[in-house]
C-alpha cells in the first residue's frame, strides 16, 4: 500500500483546518501538555500520542468518574485474537472522564523508550513530524538521547516544544510542577477567596489548561516563523511563567503602581454593589456598574429605599457604606428564587447573571443554541459529550474528528503508514519491547 | 484641554518611514542573532478595548505584528481612566495619565484617534483594512456592521483579512448581544460554583481569568487562521467569546459532569482525593503542602518533627487520611501554626514533597526562579519614565519575541500611521482632520518605527 501523500498545499474548504498536513510527535502526559495538543489536533493536525505501554497516560486511571465499556475491549482469546506478536490490551475500569477531556483528535502509540528500539522508533517518527511536545522535567529525554539536540540533527525543521513548570533553566528547572502549587507560589491563590477567608484555589486547574492553550500558540507562531524561515526551534513553556503573564492587571497594579493584590470574595474593589448574593435557593451575580443600573435594579426588587437613602445615592456614597448596603441587600434577595430573580432582571439592562452549577452552565441557552457539546462515537464506551472547540471559523474547519484513543490503539498503523516499517522491522522492534501492539479488535 | 495642530508639517519627522511588510522573503536577523518575530510583516488593526481583546492584540505585537490601535479621540480606550494606581507622569504632557490598567495590556502598539461616527473616520479604517492581515473587534455582534465596518464590508476591500470578533457570549444565539462582563460570565458558566470554601460562597478568581484566557485562546486562534491562509490565500471570520472559552477551560470538570454525571463543588484549596493537599495557615502567611503519596506524606511529617501523625493508624495511608481528613487537617493546622512560612520552606526545600508559600503578588515578582528568568521587563515610557511590565511566557530559541514598544498615548501614531502606511498626502490628511474623523495630538515626539528593537 503506498503511503498517503501529506498534504502541503490544498486549496481551503471547510474540509481541512489550518493544521491539515501537519504532524505532531506528543510525548505529553496528565492536563497541560496533552490540551496543547488536542488544541492542535482539533486544528487538524495528526497527533501521535507516545505512551508507556504498561500504564499509559496517569490520567487513564483518574477517577471516578469512568464512563463504563459498552462492549467488551480487546479480542476473545482462541477466537478472534490476532495472536502472534499482539497482547491482551490493559483493562482499566473504563474511560476516565478526565482522560477523555484532554485527548480527542489523536492516536496512541505504545512505546518504551527505556528499550533502545523503541527511542529509535521515536526519532524516526521525529523526522517524519513537524512538531515534538514534551513535558518531562528538564534534561530527561536528553538522557534518553531525545533532546531538542538530538532531534534537531534527524530534522532541523522540528518545531520543539518543552512544557514544564518552571522552565527549562532558572533555580527551580528541576522542580516538577503542580498546577495547585504554582497557583500558590505565583500569586493566584493570593487575590482569590473572601476578604476575611483564608486563599483558595480555582475550582479547576487554572494555570494547566491555559498553559497548554498558550503552548499551543507558541507552537503555531513557530510554525509561521519556519514559513520564512525554514527552520525549526525549540520553545520553552512553562505553568509559572504563564501564571505570571495571567496576573494582567493585578500584577501591573504592584509593578507600575506598587499595589499589592489581595482577596475580595466576589466583589469589586470601586463599585458597589458588584457581587455575588445568596438566594432563597442559590446565587447570583449583581454588577450594577453605575448609577443608571443601580435604580434599574433597586426598581426590579421594589426595593426604592435602598435608592432613596442618601447614602447609597452614587456609587461613591455605595462605596463608603459597603457593608451596610449589602447586608441590606442581602435580606432583599434572600426572599427570592433564582429563576424569579433571573426573569426580573432580564433585559432590564442591568448586568447580572446567575451563579449556574456545571449542568447549568452546559443547559444554559446560550450554550446549547451554539452547540458547544459534541459527541463522538468510541469504539468501546459509547458515546461521548465533549466540550467542542471554543472559536468559531468561517472557513477552517476545526472540530472533533477523532474519540480519544485507546492505549497504544494505533502502533501497528503507524509503524507501517507513517514509518514504513515492514513485518520484519515491526516484529524485531516488537520482541525487544520497544513497541507494543495491542488486540483490540476493532 | 488637549493641544492640537490642525495643519501638519510636511518635515515633520527625523528619518524618512518606509513601510516594511515582509511577504516572503528570508527573515533577517536582528543583533541578539534571532530571527525576526513570528509576525513581523504582519499588520493587526485593532479596534478593541478593555481587557480580552488589547490582551491579544498585545500578544500578536509581541510575536512581532505591527499593531495599529483606533481609539476614540476624547477618552481613548476606558482602562486609561482606570486606577489607582496610575504611573503619574514624569514629563510634562496634557493627557490622561497611565493607569497600571491599560499599561499591562498596551504594549508593541501604536495609536491612532480616529472616530468613526465621521465619515472620514470609516474611510481611514476601511483604508487601513486594505492595508492589513488581521482586524480585530470586540463590539457588541452587528455594531460595527452599522458603521459599515462589519466583516461583509472589510472583506470586500480585502478578501485576505482575517477578522476576529471578541464578544461576551458569542456572534449568534439568544444572548449574542449581551455585553460580556468577565465577573457575570465566571458566575454563569460555572466557574465561580466551583471555586470558593466548601462551606462558604462562590468566588470569583483574583485576576479576570476569562478575559485574559479568552484573549490568549484569540490570539491563536489568528495565528491558525494565518497558517491556513498560506496555503488558502483567503481571510476568515473568526468568533471568540469569553463564554466558550470558560466552558473550554473546565476542562476535566466538565467532564465529569458531561461524561460522569458528577456535578462540581468548591473544594477551598483541598484535593478530593489526597490528603493532606491544601493550603495550611502558617504563623506569618500560607503554605501549600501537596503530600501527594504515602512517601511524600513520611517526609512530610519527619520535616515537621510529627512523627505522631504518621505513626497513627488512623492517617497511615492515603485512603485513611482521607476517611479522617477533618480531624487530621485540624492536627497538621495546629503543627504548622508555631511555623514561620520561611523556616517551613526551608524545611522541605529539596525534601521531595511538593510543596509552595502562599505568595502575594510582591513574593510572587521576586520569586527566585521568576527573577532568574528575567520575566519582568522594562520599558521606557516617553512620559512616564521606566515601566515594569510582565514579558511575554513563552521563550524561543529562534524568534525574537518581547516588548519593543511602550504602551502608547492616546492619538500617539495618528499622523504617521496616515502618512507613512495610507500615504495621505497633506491635503487628505487636512481633510480628515477637520471633518473631525480623525484628531492630531501634539505629543512632540519623534517617530517611531514599529520594527524598533531593544538594544538588548
Amino acid at each position: 500500500m503506498t503511503p498517503p501523500k501529506r498534504l502541503l498545499a490544498t486549496h481551503a474548504t471547510k474540509s481541512v483546518g489550518p493544521l491539515t498536513g501537519i504532524r505532531v510527535l506528543d510525548m505529553t502526559r496528565v492536563l497541560a501538555g496533552p490540551f496543547c495538543t488536542m488544541l492542535l489536533g482539533d486544528l487538524g493536525a495528526e497527533v501521535i500520542k507516545v505512551e508507556h505501554p504498561a500504564r499509559g497516560d496517569d490520567t487513564r486511571a483518574w477517577g471516578p468518574p469512568f464512563k463504563l465499556y459498552e462492549k467488551q475491549v480487546g479480542a476473545i482469546e482462541g477466537v478472534t485474537s490476532k495472536g502472534g506478536l499482539y497482547r491482551q490490551p490493559p483493562l482499566f475500569k473504563g474511560e476516565s472522564a478526565y482522560y477523555l477531556c484532554a485527548n480527542r483528535n489523536k492516536h496512541s502509540i505504545a512505546i518504551d523508550i527505556k528499550v533502545q528500539q523503541g527511542r529509535q522508533v521515536i526519532l524516526d517518527l521525529a523526522k517524519e513530524s513537524d512538531v515534538f511536545v514534551e513535558n518531562y522535567v528538564p534534561g530527561k529525554l536528553a538522557e534518553y538521547g531525545l533532546g531538542y539536540e538530538d532531534m534537531k540533527k534527524v530534522n532541523p525543521k522540528l518545531i520543539y516544544a518543552s512544557i514544564t513548570g518552571y522552565g527549562s533553566s532558572g533555580p527551580y528547572a528541576n522542580k516538577p510542577g503542580y498546577d495547585t502549587i504554582i497557583e500558590a507560589e505565583a500569586g493566584l491563590m493570593h487575590i482569590t477567596g473572601e476578604a476575611n477567608g483564608p486563599p483558595v484555589k480555582v475550582g479547576v486547574a487554572v494555570t494547566d489548561v491555559t498553559t497548554g492553550i498558550y503552548a499551543h500558540s507558541a507552537i503555531l507562531a513557530a510554525l509561521l516563523s519556519r514559513v520564512k524561515s525554514n527552520v525549526g526551534q525549540h520553545l520553552d513553556v512553562s505553568l509559572m511563567q504563564t501564571q505570571a503573564t495571567v496576573l494582567a492587571n493585578i500584577a501591573s497594579s504592584y509593578l507600575v503602581g506598587g499595589k499589592e493584590g489581595s482577596r475580595l470574595g466576589s466583589s469589586h474593589p470601586s463599585i458597589v454593589p458588584y457581587q455575588v448574593f445568596p438566594t432563597k435557593d442559590g446565587s447570583i451575580c449583581i454588577g450594577a456598574g453605575n448609577d443608571k443600573q443601580y435604580k434599574i435594579f433597586t426598581d426590579a426588587i421594589s426595593r426604592p429605599d435602598l435608592l432613596e437613602n442618601p447614602k447609597y445615592a452614587t456609587n461613591a456614597d455605595r462605596v463608603q457604606n459597603r457593608d451596610e448596603l449589602v447586608a441590606l441587600i442581602t435580606e432583599a434577595l434572600s426572599d427570592w428564587k433564582t429563576d424569579d430573580l433571573v426573569s426580573r432582571l432580564e433585559g432590564s439592562g442591568m448586568p447580572f447573571g446567575p451563579v449556574n452549577t456545571i449542568k447549568q452552565t452546559f443547559e444554559h441557552p446560550q450554550l446549547v443554541a451554539r452547540q458547544v457539546v459534541k459527541e463522538v462515537e468510541h469504539p468501546f464506551a459509547g458515546i461521548l459529550k465533549l466540550v467542542g472547540p471554543a472559536v468559531e471559523y468561517s472557513t477552517s474547519e476545526v472540530g472533533v474528528r477523532l474519540p480519544p484513543p485507546m492505549l497504544g490503539q494505533h502502533t501497528d498503523d503507524v509503524l507501517r503508514r507513517v514509518l514504513n516499517y515492514s513485518d520484519d522491522q515491526i516484529e524485531s522492534v516488537v520482541r525487544s519491547g520497544g513497541a507494543i501492539l495491542y488486540d483490540y479488535n476493532i
